[in-house]
């Protein structure tokens, strides 16, 4: 079976207009503007397979919304080869567009002072869903998402975080086989974060949906996707699993153990940094390489109950990644 | 089909919407009975001093400000509401979603949004167009009511396509609405015939900015005054404006494809 999803030295540069700050750059800027050129996607080539879930990482400004915009045909690329579904995003064909979706969730589409119902009926004859079809896929969502009585009440009397669910439900209508998700939590509360993961990861066990979302949250990735695709200033750092992620990148390991008793700790050598020591529980850094001994040391030296070694954070990983000092 | 229930849709919730608000709807409609009331007030003025204004008579203005408030009534109901959508979405980058639809963006981009109340136009100004006829005991044949339909399909494509060409220019500028209010201002000189202007404004108003076209040649096919220029260029250029908007607006959307982040 083909990929799902299959893009080759995808580029991706636009002109932004350039000033200095201050009125007089202003002025002189309505008169003649500065431009520059901008690399938004260096050639990054992937693919993605039917029923994958992928995890888009990269910083703000990395390329992520760019990459996601030329697969759903909003942006013409620069460069590049594009296949979603056999068919090139960006000729825009209506079958193409019937068979997947983007969910932007800074961005709304429902009508604000309508219960978002109304607004599903305009999706329902846009799409040119049937009756038994829309019935079946509303039932599911409302399921899925909870949504309860969310859909009688207007738009604008809802919260963030039971509006971003609605917005869900309404991008995905027409039971889109290829879903774009930017961002999808972004700005909800932690308990809601976490409803939309499970959705997601519900949604895609239960239609087999291909899934690529980006998100700032290590959490939303880490709990959705078994792979992730990290890009750095349009270019791609790493395609993989998650753990190989952090196998790779992760700079040292974390070390904590507990204690029997209250007593001295030895003398590291400079090869572990000690973290915390809250009662008889002590959390030390030790570098990749030196942890085995380190771990080993203080199994000697120290009336130990209990010790754990760990990849630090996700987080700090992807810092890491970002920073540009992995190996 | 498909196209008529997808309008008929964003019509259902255009609705929906308006009946929300429903103080709003009554001030609205207060308001277009009373802008109307006044236009044709002060046309009684004018005619209180004269008999004829450029040749036309107290009737014929009458009916010309009749199709003046039902051209209005119709770019303010259909037309204007979805393109100014285009512009606030263009700018908020919502415009994205219309460019998801399985449909035609120009056709989702000008049928989505309705002003429901604004009918009230469209009905003051056919009455307005009614009474003047009927004082002028006009003898309205089949005939002549064909010709003054296709020479009004005519003048809401003209203005349509001007609308939607200064609305295009948004994938540039992305700041427009100051530009659509210049296409106001000159779609207000169309209450008044535009024998009344001087020359060099007739000109310009029946060459670059066709209002001729909108009120006083579909007002002249009905009320049999010797037409301005040739009838049946209206429709026609009515139908090379439209042909010529839609191309524009395919390339400001290529533009927004190609240079938007």
């Amino acid at each position: 079976m083909p990929p799902d999803v299959s893009v080759r030295d995808l580029v991706k540069q636009y002109v932004v207009p350039e000033r200095a700050g201050g009125l007089r750059a202003s002025f002189r800027s309505v008169l003649r503007r500065k431009h520059r050129l901008v690399r938004a996607v260096d050639g990054i080539s992937f693919e993605v397979d039917r029923g994958e879930v992928v995890g888009f990482l990269g910083p703000n400004g990395a390329g992520k919304t760019t990459a996601l915009k030329v697969l759903s045909g909003l942006l013409h690329p620069t460069e590049g080869q594009v296949d979603v579904l056999g068919y090139t995003p960006w000729d825009r064909r209506a079958e193409y567009l019937s068979r997947i979706t983007l969910i932007m969730g800074q961005r709304q589409q429902l009508f604000w002072d309508l219960p978002a119902a109304d607004s599903f009926l305009v999706n329902k004859a846009v799409f040119g869903i049937d009756d038994a079809v829309y019935k079946r896929t509303v039932d599911l969502l409302t399921e899925l998402l909870d949504l309860g009585d969310l859909l009688t009440k207007p738009v604008r009397q809802l919260s963030l975080g039971e509006r971003m669910k609605v917005e869900l439900a309404a991008g995905l209508l027409h039971t889109p086989r290829v879903l774009f998700l930017d961002e999808p939590t972004i700005g909800l509360d932690v308990t809601m974060q976490q409803r939309i993961r499970e959705f997601v990861t519900a949604y895609n066990a239960e239609t087999g949906a291909t899934v690529l979302l980006t998100s700032h949250y290590m959490a939303d990735v880490k709990a959705l996707a078994r792979r992730v695709i990290v890009i750095d200033q349009g270019k791609l750092l790493y395609d993989g699993a998650l753990a190989g992620l952090v196998q790779r990148y992760a700079p040292h390991k974390t070390i904590t153990v507990h204690l029997e008793r209250s007593v001295e700790l030895p003398d590291l050598n400079g090869q572990a940094e000690v973290l915390s020591v809250e009662g008889l529980q002590v959390t030390v850094r030790a570098g990749k390489d030196d942890a085995a001994e380190v771990t080993g040391r203080l199994l000697a030296q120290l009336p130990i109950a209990d010790l754990s070694v760990e990849d630090p954070p996700l987080e700090e990983v992807i810092d890491q990644v970002f920073r540009g000092d992995g190996p | 089909m498909r196209i008529l229930r997808i309008v008929s849709a964003f019509l259902r919730a255009a609705i929906l919407k308006e009946t929300a608000y429903r103080a709003e709807l009554v001030g609205n409609l207060v308001r277009s009975v009373i802008n109307i009331g006044v236009a044709v007030g002060g046309l009684a003025v004018v005619f209180s001093h004269t008999s004829d204004l450029s040749g036309w008579r107290l009737e014929q203005a009458m009916v010309l400000l009749g199709v003046y408030y039902l051209v209005q009534g119709i770019v303010q109901t259909a037309l204007s509401p979805s393109l100014n959508e285009v512009v606030s979405e263009v700018r908020k980058g919502t415009f994205d979603y219309v460019l998801l639809k399985p449909v035609p963006s120009l056709l989702l981009s000008s049928t989505r949004r309705f002003v429901v109340w604004h009918v009230a136009d469209v009905m003051l100004g056919g009455a307005i167009i009614a009474i003047g006829l009927i004082r002028l005991e006009a003898q309205i044949t089949v005939g002549i009511a064909a010709v003054f339909v296709g020479v009004m399909v005519g003048g809401v494509s003209i203005v349509f396509s001007i609308w939607l060409a200064l609305t295009t220019l948004v994938f540039w500028f992305v700041r427009v609405e100051n530009i659509t209010m210049i296409f106001q201002l000159f779609f207000d000189t169309g209450r008044y015939p535009v024998e009344i202007y001087p020359f060099w404004l007739r000109q310009l108003l029946t060459f670059v900015f066709p209002v001729a076209f909108i009120t006083t040649v579909p007002a002249q096919t009905i009320t049999g005054r010797e037409p301005l220029v040739a009838i049946w260029l209206a429709p026609l250029i009515g139908a090379l404006a439209l042909l010529a908007a839609a191309r524009f607006w395919r390339i400001g959307l290529s533009r927004y494809t190609s240079a938007s982040s």
